[in-house]
């Protein structure tokens, strides 16, 4: 079977070549038609993301069509085509199988473990599908894809944890109050990263959101693209109460918070735990507030540390789940190089196909003064004893070629039969 | 048959916490709750076959009381996620089954007083009411494991496996609130057998007295919780002294004291 993989990501060519791509791939209805337009193109899915371009298909011939796409992609990219090595990475049958599961999986990924290429996957073979450039290969090497991905998803923890510092914040508040639907935000401060982790919140659910800014019109801007409430700088600790979860990321040269203040607003608080984010240098909470009962402290330094520590455990379970997929690519293996007896089965079929007709053709005089029933009688004894008779070899002919490379019985059955 | 299963499901929770999966968890929830499903159907069993009515010998009380700790832990499952918890429970018990299975032959055959729905129905309250204070605790121990990890912020891994801090905090309330409602019905029922058979209410037995104390002492957590609003670690440290006490008095008690109570 000539199955193969051309791309680029980026790893492989810089960001203006592949926009040039990526425009052009990402309207299917164009270079669909312009990959199966190529007689050499029997299947086709062409897969385009801002990191990656790739095309899968399926070739009438190796040489030919590997040629065509590679000329393809340098088209349409704008790139000469003797850089081609420089960009461009090609993978033949199973190796192309291999990187299509670890595209799916997400391992190849720049974010290891984000979970956006699966569905991008899955988008681009629903495209292909629709405009009928899927056949039998392709069909069943995505969807093996797609289980390949939900197992490595279930089975390990590479998209599990964290890996941006504003995200951690989220994970841990989650690990204190379990759910943030309902919770109230207080964001001392209306920098940058106190935005990036206030939409984190909301998208977890976090209903009210304070805002104190030292300029205040800042802080009203972020109150209104947050439908949250501004309040002035120097009326914050009033706030305390009120508040969950407390950011605070101002420029302030020394403490803004204590722990005399968070004691004062603990006591008036509805529900018991606080949790202070620092993500300001110089700090602005002092230390001592998180030895308090019920208030749980983490700086800039702890979240770094969070996000280190997730990265590297990323990694762990990268190498788990190469390992699953190491492991579905062999069990994908068997299936596909079965198909390398496909087309000698088809052969030693037709052949006796024909010898049958042939025979049958040479007696027609006689046949035909046979009755109906007599005559289907006749038909159907010959047909059923060439089947039973070529029942064994195919049966050798597709476990040979699943098991290896080397294939003598095929040579043998081909030589023998004249195929 | 349910004691393996319990077993199993106790490694496997075990299991979870030493490679940090939440699917062997998973695992090791499926497995109590066939565990549950087995003891249920052996208590079933019995009834039907009416063998003889539920006894209230020392080991069945066991077994009862570990049978209401899965009921009550996998119903709490349900509800809150939080499936690591069983990694604390699962062995206790199995710990329980293991003793209550010890002798499974001959009942002790309790005096007459001592045969009547009331006296069933006073057990039974009352060993499901301290098997819900029992999951409370471990709740509590768990709540305070994962406070210790937040402040210390390193084993990040850990953290993240186990439930959050509000989780743990309901179930501590949810098991103390029925725990001690359950216990309190025990007690009544008891005492409206107790004035049917002795003709009062209340004989001052050590049994008693231990058991008001340890009531008591719940009813100011309880209190505490609700009208102090105490919660967190506060809560969690207190309902683990309490059930420690609980332990302690039960234990002491029958080492040292004789009473109407003896048979268990």
């Amino acid at each position: 079977m000539k199955l193969i993989l051309v791309g680029m990501n980026y790893k492989t060519a810089p960001v203006e070549l592949r926009e040039r791509l990526q425009n052009y791939c990402s309207d299917q209805d164009i270079a669909l038609p312009d990959l199966m337009g190529n007689p050499e193109v029997k299947e086709a899915i062409c897969l385009a993301t801002c990191n990656r371009i790739e095309v899968i298909a399926r070739l009438g011939d190796a040489v030919r069509g590997e040629d065509f796409l590679k000329t393809f992609m340098s088209r349409q990219g704008n790139f000469d085509i003797t850089e081609t090595e420089k960009y461009l990475y090609v993978y033949r049958d199973i190796d192309a199988v291999l990187h299509l599961f670890r595209v799916a999986a997400s391992l190849d990924s720049m974010v290891m473990g984000e979970p956006q290429i699966l569905g991008q996957l899955k988008e681009a073979y629903r495209m292909a599908v629709d405009r009928h450039a899927t056949g039998v290969l392709l069909n069943r090497l995505t969807h093996h894809a797609f289980q390949v991905a939900k197992r490595v998803r279930s089975e390990t923890e590479i998209a599990g944890n964290a890996v941006s510092v504003s995200y951690a914040a989220v994970e841990l508040a989650k690990k204190i109050f379990g759910n943030l639907k309902g919770k109230s935000a207080l964001l001392i401060g209306a920098g940058e990263m106190s935005e990036l982790a206030a939409r984190h919140l909301i998208r977890q659910g976090v209903g009210n959101i304070f805002i104190a800014n030292r300029t205040m019109a800042r802080a009203e801007q972020m109150a209104e693209e947050f439908h949250g409430t501004a309040v002035s700088f120097d009326d914050f600790p009033s706030f305390l109460p009120e508040a969950d979860i407390v950011i605070a990321s101002t420029g302030a040269p020394g403490y803004i918070l204590n722990s005399q203040m968070v004691a004062a607003a603990l006591r008036k608080h509805k529900q018991h735990l606080l949790f202070f984010i620092d993500i300001a240098v110089p700090r602005d909470i002092d230390p001592d507030v998180g030895e308090l009962d019920n208030v749980y402290l983490y700086n800039i330094d702890h979240l770094q540390d969070v996000v280190d520590a997730n990265r590297a455990l990323r990694q762990g379970e990268a190498l788990r789940a190469e390992e699953l997929i190491a492991e579905e690519v062999a069990g994908f293996e068997k299936w596909f190089n079965s198909l390398a007896a496909v087309p000698t089965i088809v052969k030693l079929r037709e052949k006796t196909d024909g010898i049958v007709q042939g025979e049958m053709e040479r007696f027609s005089a006689w046949l035909g003064g046979l009755q109906e029933e007599d005559r289907a009688h006749v038909e159907w004894l010959v047909s059923s004893v060439v089947k039973k008779i070529l029942h064994d070899p195919i049966t050798g002919l597709k476990e040979e070629s699943s098991e290896g490379d080397e294939l003598p019985d095929r040579e043998a059955i081909r030589r023998l039969f004249k195929l | 048959m349910a004691l393996a299963a319990y077993l199993a499901s106790a490694v496997v929770y075990g299991g979870s916490l030493l490679e940090r999966r939440v699917l062997t968890a998973r695992f090791g929830a499926g497995l109590m709750l066939v565990a549950l499903g087995i003891h249920t159907f052996y208590y079933l069993f019995r009834w039907v076959a009416d063998v003889d009515i539920p006894s209230v010998d020392v080991y069945d009380t066991i077994s009862f009381f570990a049978w209401a700790m899965a009921a009550s832990y996998l119903a709490l499952q349900l509800r809150t996620k939080t499936r690591v918890l069983g990694a604390f429970v699962a062995p206790v018990i199995s710990v329980l089954m293991v003793i209550a299975s010890i002798d499974l032959g001959g009942s002790v055959a309790g005096s007459a007083a001592l045969k009547g729905t009331l006296v069933i129905i006073h057990v039974m309250l009352s060993v499901a009411g301290e098997a819900l204070f029992a999951v409370a605790s471990l709740a509590g121990v768990m709540y305070l494991i994962q406070d210790r990890l937040l402040r210390k912020k390193r084993d990040r891994t850990l953290i993240h496996l186990l439930p959050s801090l509000h989780d743990l905090d309901r179930i501590n309330y949810i098991c103390l609130f029925w725990g001690f409602s359950l216990l309190t019905l025990g007690i009544l029922a008891g005492s409206f057998w107790a004035r049917i058979v002795w003709g009062s209410h209340w004989q001052w037995d050590s049994k008693q007295v231990w058991t008001l104390l340890a009531w008591g002492f719940y009813a100011f957590l309880l209190h505490q919780r609700l009208a102090i609003g105490w919660q967190g670690r506060k809560a969690a440290r207190w309902s683990l002294l309490a059930f420690v006490a609980l332990l302690l008095l039960f234990i002491l008690e029958s080492f040292l004291f004789r009473s109407a109570h003896t048979f268990m």
